[in-house]
């Protein structure tokens, strides 16, 4: 196949995928008599043969389609492996093959081999096994020109940060589906399409459901958490001038295990799914179908990726800083990342110690949070929310760093109170840990514990009314201009407004008793998730696009992205905070007709589908100003930042001419001020 | 300076126009206990701050935006002013003493809702997968429905043996899970008679959005009356079908089986006992009392075709089973 | 700066630091038997992590300046230096929430295993460190032989370690009734010993590899991967300074 396209590789998908699922009846019809036509065997051979011939079609055989292609040969090879033993310890036939194809510890194994042969693969190891053998590397490696590098592994910072930025675009799009679909069927009470005789991978329509949902939930987070990789990937080194990450390997590797991780997601709807929701609390975890493992080993293997890269990204900031950049004169975005990668290096290993521990007990039997064999459910919460709250201080805080960093651009005005609000995201981070109870308070945990965790729950906000002060302060006698970036910054400002305000009022202990697992939960984060993350991804997007590709995106068609997204989404999450007050429960696929919140539901989801319609504008928007984009090789903003003093799109090693830091980074407005000077000025281009 | 008067004035007016426009929506439901009291009052006082702060942070973001705009072919920057320490400071001690506050408040709102009285009747809650189970130990007898005394409190204490579940009347306000393994409390007092439901608020697998029981609080002489009647009808089902129909209802099987012939989550019973059942290896057995009894006593044994193994294991004596085995029988 | 010993006085402090060490383990050992306080284990604990960290793993390097450009050997390895630094505080908190998880659910009640077995794998395990220490020191002054001689030394103890371990105190454990799936005690014991047992593991594989490469000469010149490997290690034994009192000494039997 030479001629590598979308075509082809949409054409093989569904080639592929057919096979898949004929074979996939094929072994069903053996193992269980009789094929089933909506059963996990067929799903899961289609899933994963579909998804490798896909980026065959596209890209050939090489990078991400050798991992892909390795991954199903090793997951399968795994299964079989666990199969052969089991069958020769004696397991009878249905106990080796069933309706899931493995059984489930082979399922497991297979997962596992499958993520290590993925990452043999696509190679992103090759260098480590190297020096293993004792052999030196060089550090710099070029990349294929075009868009094709993208698509194996390259050290390059700035094709990993696009590489996390585009994966989570697309997850987004994935969970978002899910939200689109379960939102419909919420639109009305009763059950339309998801209805009990419905079947689909094993599972009937509330099953379905509650797959969906949770997996929206996880999905989302995950993309979160690689959108934020993939921002603070592409410009921390380029603010703080450095020429790469301190470890380009293992920023790879970071990015590269993030891609078997949202397989093994994949994976977990069709082999029946898991309706835990994204807490995936026990005993119901415990019970779950094969699924769940897969959404464990996902999450798991995703929280790799987030500790390697926070570990990479503090080495880096610790380490590679241009001359004279010391504390206090840092972009403030790069505190924010600090802040951030503190959280996620060190709580990110609780939940995967949390979600390990619902495996073993699984597999062996391990009692842990078994009340018949001494263990505790309650102690599952802790650990899981250890790392779970925190980690909405690592979906917001890079978030808020954009805000800071773009307002003072747009506002024509230095950032007001800088130190403050550099420490004010340090604040919130290590007042983040000691919070977790808060989303315990009915779970049945020890009494005395309440009142303390609102205590600490309620300072959170001192640090975050410091910033949201100071961005006002910011704003107060600029010269405001609004170029898309910043409408998405502004939005970010007041929903995430919304959400923190709604915080509060979830902290007061009697009165979380009501809103507890209530629509108006959903409002809250939906609404800080958004003004925290999403609006400012989006800002931040629109901002550095014309830095990575020397294009601009279309204005016109971002500021339609804007005006429909924001109202649609704000009468969301408004309809979801009024209905939750009212007693409308989280995760559930139907309501009670007489509570009356028909209307509200079906307002709702027409609004889903207005922020759909957005996104998917921006995603044309995006893809078409690669190609046919205004030309913008300068300074688009006018910006102080020491990457908009250099041409774009970035040349290859970043800076050729290293630069020293001379000024206050925000000093807008005091003319003659700079805030950083390459080093030898002689070299024009 | 005349800036900083009028979106202060805009401020303060924004704060009672939200809030008294919010307010004036009903956004709570019907307020049927003592403890909703005091939550709702917490609410009210959240809904002040919320307007408050929203007008604080908003209003003055929106005057910058129209009032510092940018007019076209200005090219100049805004005023060069780095930080007010002053201010931070400020920003940072006010809503820390505030945070404190509210706090404080917080803590007195929930003593006032734990708040116990030693004349608390006690009704012990069963949830299970997917249903709600009601026992009245003064009574000595079980009931699917929560029939409650009005203007009496009602001590709450709750079970699960299989998953958490949560209890959870939206019109009593306070909410709290059960944990298998363990006896978790709740103390609600009813005071305004009514027909509500508890709708169990804590993800519990499938048919978690089904998990719904009538909560029905009625005039002290008539919940006399009604525990009596049930007291007698306890006594009276003594033939082992209505013994058996009992457990059938106040257990939830109902949730899956149905028996009017329609299928379910599981088959129906209607007509099972003596039909031929094909089960999912393929072989076809007998519905005899054998097989009933042990598709009961161990779901997980022999599954039948088209469904999927999700029968919950019930720790049913086997009296109860062999009643539940004779009420099945009668439904031809 | 790194101050190098010269090589005698850094052997004589490791054979102090290791006297310290044995001696500590000792009076734990005691304290828990005679006492039971868990305030005195703790604190002995918490000074032979201290020490451990110090002396072994040499915290205070994370502090030193570097000479040398951005591709100079120095600075790279100070940066390294910071990154697996920060791999092992990560890791820590894996062991942390174990440590929670057996307080939470045992309690002060502890798993009915040999104390005189637990001595003997912390003592095996505790020399390993004695020797990796040695042959840190070893290739740091060029000596080869002296690396290889000491480092599989610590290879045969580590292993020793890890097959007592899973080889004798598993099977024994299982013997006594202890078993994954019995109740949570055996669920804590083998988890905790699972999770230790699968770092010692790692912590071989990466030794057989320096051991290899290093028994080649590509270390003469350049040590960090030897050092890396050594502070890997010395965590490792940190962890089970405070899994052992955890495992077998802290609180009253139970199943
Ligand atoms: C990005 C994510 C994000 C962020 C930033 C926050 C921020 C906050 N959250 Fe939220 N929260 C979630 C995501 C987030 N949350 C998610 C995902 C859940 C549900 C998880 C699940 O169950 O699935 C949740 C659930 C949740 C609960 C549990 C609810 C329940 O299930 O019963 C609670 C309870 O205390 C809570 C509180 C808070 C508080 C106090 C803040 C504070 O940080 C907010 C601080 C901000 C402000 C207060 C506004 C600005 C401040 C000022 C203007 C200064 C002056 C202010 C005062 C004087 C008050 N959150
Ligand atoms: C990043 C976080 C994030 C984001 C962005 C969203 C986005 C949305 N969420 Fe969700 N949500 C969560 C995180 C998030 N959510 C979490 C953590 C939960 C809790 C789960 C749990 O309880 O366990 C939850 C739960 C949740 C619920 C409650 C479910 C329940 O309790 O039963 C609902 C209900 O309405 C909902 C709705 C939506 C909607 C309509 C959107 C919309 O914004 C989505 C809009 C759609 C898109 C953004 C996709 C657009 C793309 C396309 C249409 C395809 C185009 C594709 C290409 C061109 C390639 N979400
Ligand atoms: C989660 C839903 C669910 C609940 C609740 C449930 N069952 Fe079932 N039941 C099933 C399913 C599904 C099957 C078919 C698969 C199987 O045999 O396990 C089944 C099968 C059976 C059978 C086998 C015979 C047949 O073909 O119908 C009997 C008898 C039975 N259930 C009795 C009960 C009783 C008695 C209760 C309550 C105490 C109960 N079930 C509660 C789901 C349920
Ligand atoms: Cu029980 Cu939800
Ligand atoms: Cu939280």
């Amino acid at each position: 196949m030479k001629k590598n396209t979308v075509g082809s590789g949409l054409l093989l998908l569904f080639v592929a995928g057919a096979i898949g699922y004929g074979l996939g009846l094929g072994f069903d019809a053996l193992i269980n008599g009789a094929p089933n036509f909506s059963g996990s065997t067929s799903a899961a051979f289609a899933l994963l043969f579909a998804v490798s011939a896909f980026f065959f079609g596209l890209y050939g055989y090489r990078g991400i389609t050798r991992g892909l292609v390795w991954q199903v040969v090793g997951t399968l090879a795994g299964g079989l492996f666990i199969s052969g033993i089991r069958a020769l310890m004696g397991y009878k036939f249905s106990e080796i093959f069933g309706s899931f194809f493995f059984s489930e510890p082979a399922w497991v194994f297979g997962a596992l081999v499958g993520v290590i042969s993925f990452l043999s693969g696509v190679g992103v190891m090759d260098d480590w096994m190297k020096w293993v053998r004792g052999i030196d590397t060089h550090d710099h490696h070029e990349d294929e020109p075009g868009w094709e590098k993208y698509f194996s592994v390259s050290l390059d910072h700035k094709v990993i940060g696009i590489q996390y930025t585009v994966t989570a675009l697309v997850l987004i799009s994935v969970g978002g589906l899910f939200a689109l679909i379960f939102r419909t069927e919420l639109a009305y009470s009763q059950l339309q399409f998801l209805t009990t005789t419905f079947k689909l991978f094993n599972q009937n329509g509330p099953q379905i459901y509650n797959s969906l949902m949770s997996l929206h939930g996880m999905i989302m987070i995950v993309s979160i958490l690689l959108g934020v990789s993939g921002i603070i990937n592409y410009v921390v080194p380029l603010l703080i001038g450095a020429h790469d990450m301190a470890f380009p390997r293992m920023n790879a590797f970071a990015y590269w295990i993030a891609v078997p991780a949202s397989v093994l997601l994949l994976m977990s709807l069709v082999l029946g799914g898991f309706d835990t929701g994204w807490t995936g609390y026990p005993p119901l975890s415990a019970r779950a179908p094969v699924g769940v493992q897969m959404f464990f080993l996902g999450v798991f293997t995703a929280g790799w990726s987030s500790i390697l890269g926070a570990l990479n990204v503090i080495a880096t900031v610790i380490r590679m800083r241009a001359k004279g950049m010391n504390a206090m004169r840092m972009p403030i975005f790069v505190w924010a990342a600090i802040a951030t990668s503190i959280i996620a290096l060190t709580a990110t290993q609780l939940i995967g110690l949390s979600f390990q521990l619902v495996m073993f007990q699984r597999l062996f039997g391990m009692g842990f949070f078994d009340p018949a064999k001494g263990g505790n459910p309650v102690l599952f919460q802790h650990l899981f929310w250890f790392y779970s709250h925190p980690a909405v201080y690592v979906f917001v805080l890079p978030g808020l760093g954009i805000i800071s960093e773009l307002l003072p651009v747009f506002a024509r005005k230095p950032l007001f109170g800088y130190r403050w609000i550099a420490m004010s995201s340090l604040g919130i981070a290590l007042v983040g840990f000691v919070v977790w109870a808060h989303h315990m308070f009915t779970s049945g945990m020890n009494e005395y514990l309440r009142v303390p965790f609102m205590y600490s729950t309620m300072l959170v906000a001192i640090p975050t009314g410091v910033k949201f002060f100071s961005w006002v302060a910011t704003l107060w006698k600029g010269k405001i201009e609004t170029p898309t970036p910043m409408l998405f910054v502004l939005g970010a400002i007041f929903v995430f407004l919304l959400g923190g305000i709604t915080g509060p009022p979830n902290a007061m202990v009697a009165l979380d008793l009501h809103l507890h697992d209530t629509y108006w939960v959903v409002g809250h984060f939906h609404d800080t998730i958004f003004g925290g993350f999403v609006f400012p991804f989006f800002a931040s997007i629109y901002y550095w696009y014309p830095k990575a590709t020397g294009r601009r995106m279309n204005e016109f068609w971002g500021k339609v992205h804007f005006w429909l997204m924001t109202p649609s989404f704000l009468i969301l999450t408004f309809g979801m905070m009024y209905i939750g007050l009212l007693g409308m429960r989280r995760r559930i696929v139907d309501y009670d007709a007489a509570l009356g919140f028909d209307p509200t539901h079906l307002v709702m989801t027409i609004c889903a589908f207005g922020i759909a319609l957005s996104v998917l504008i921006f995603f044309i928007n995006f893809f078409h100003s690669m190609k046919n984009g205004e030309k913008a090789e300068g300074n688009v903003w006018n910006s102080r930042s020491p990457e908009w003093q250099v041409p774009s799109p970035m040349p290859a090693h970043n800076y050729e001419v290293p630069f020293e830091v001379v000024g206050e980074p925000y000093d807008y407005g005091l003319p003659g001020s700079k805030y950083v000077q390459f080093i030898t000025p002689t070299k024009k281009k | 300076m005349r800036h900083f008067i009028i979106a202060g004035v805009l401020v303060i007016a924004a704060s009672f126009g939200i809030y008294f426009g919010l307010a004036s929506v009903d956004m709570l439901p019907v307020q049927a206990s003592t403890q909703a009291v005091g939550i709702d009052w917490m609410w009210d006082i959240q809904l002040m701050a919320m307007s408050f702060l929203f007008a604080l942070i908003f209003v003055p973001m929106l005057y910058s935006l129209i009032v510092f705009r940018r007019r076209k072919g200005d090219t100049s920057d805004g005023e060069h002013f780095e930080g007010n320490n002053a201010l931070e400071i400020g920003w940072t001690v006010i809503p820390l003493f505030v945070v404190v506050f509210f706090a404080y408040l917080g803590a007195g709102n929930l003593a006032d809702t734990l708040r116990a009285d030693p004349d608390a009747m006690v009704v012990k809650v069963t949830g299970f997968q997917w249903g709600w189970k009601f026992a009245y130990p003064e009574y000595g007898f079980e009931s699917k429905e929560l029939y409650l005394p009005v203007d009496q409190q009602i001590w709450l204490k709750m079970e699960s043996n299989d998953v958490l579940h949560s209890f959870w009347v939206p019109e009593f306000r306070p909410k709290q899970d059960l944990v298998p393994g363990r006896v978790t409390e709740l103390r609600v007092t009813p005071n305004l008679v009514g027909s509500y439901k508890v709708r169990c608020a804590e993800l519990c697998g499938t048919s978690h959005a089904f998990m719904e029981s009538p909560v029905i609080v009625v005039e002290e002489d008539d919940f006399v009356k009604w525990a009596i009647e049930q007291q007698a009808l306890a006594a009276a089902a003594n033939t082992p079908e209505s013994q058996g129909e009992l457990l059938v209802s106040t257990n939830g099987c109902v949730a899956c089986h149905s028996i009017n012939g329609t299928t379910g989550q599981g088959p129906t019973w209607l007509g099972l006992f003596g039909s031929d059942v094909e089960l999912t290896d393929g072989s076809i057995v007998v519905a005899d009392e054998a097989f009933i009894t042990e598709s009961i006593a161990d779901p997980a044994a022999k599954v039948v075709k088209g469904f999927a193994p999700v029968m919950p294991l019930y720790p049913f004596t086997n009296e109860e089973i062999a009643n539940i085995v004779a009420y099945i029988k009668t439904l031809k | 700066m790194t101050h190098k010993h010269d090589k005698s006085s850094a052997f004589s402090q490791g054979v102090l630091i290791f006297v310290y060490l044995a001696v500590l383990t000792a009076v734990e050992f005691f304290v828990a038997v005679k006492l039971n306080s868990i305030q005195i284990m703790l604190l002995i604990a918490l000074v032979k992590a201290g020490l451990v960290m110090y002396y072994y793993m040499h915290i205070y390097k994370l502090n030193t300046s570097d000479e040398g450009d951005e591709h100079s050997y120095s600075f790279k390895s100070g940066t390294n230096r910071i990154g697996l630094w920060m791999f092992l505080l990560s890791d820590s908190f894996v062991f942390g929430g174990l440590l929670v998880m057996r307080f939470n659910l045992l309690g002060l009640t502890r798993p009915h295993l040999d104390q005189n077995l637990g001595l003997l794998v912390t003592a095996v395990l505790l020399i390993s460190s004695f020797f990796m220490n040695r042959a840190e020191t070893s290739i740091e002054h060029g000596d080869r032989k002296g690396f290889v001689t000491n480092i599989i030394i610590t290879l045969i103890l580590g292993i020793g370690f890890l097959l007592g371990v899973v080889a004798v105190e598993w099977p024994r454990a299982i013997e006594e009734g202890i078993t994954a799936s019995s109740n949570t005690v055996g669920a804590a014991f083998f988890m905790m010993t699972g999770m230790h047992a699968f770092h010692v593991l790692t912590g071989v594989i990466f030794l057989l590899i320096v051991l290899r490469n290093g028994a080649k000469g590509l270390y003469d010149k350049h040590s960090y991967p030897v050092e890396a490997a050594a502070v890997y290690w010395h965590f490792v034994d940190l962890v089970w300074i405070f899994f052992y009192p955890a495992l077998y000494l802290i609180g009253v039997v139970a199943g």
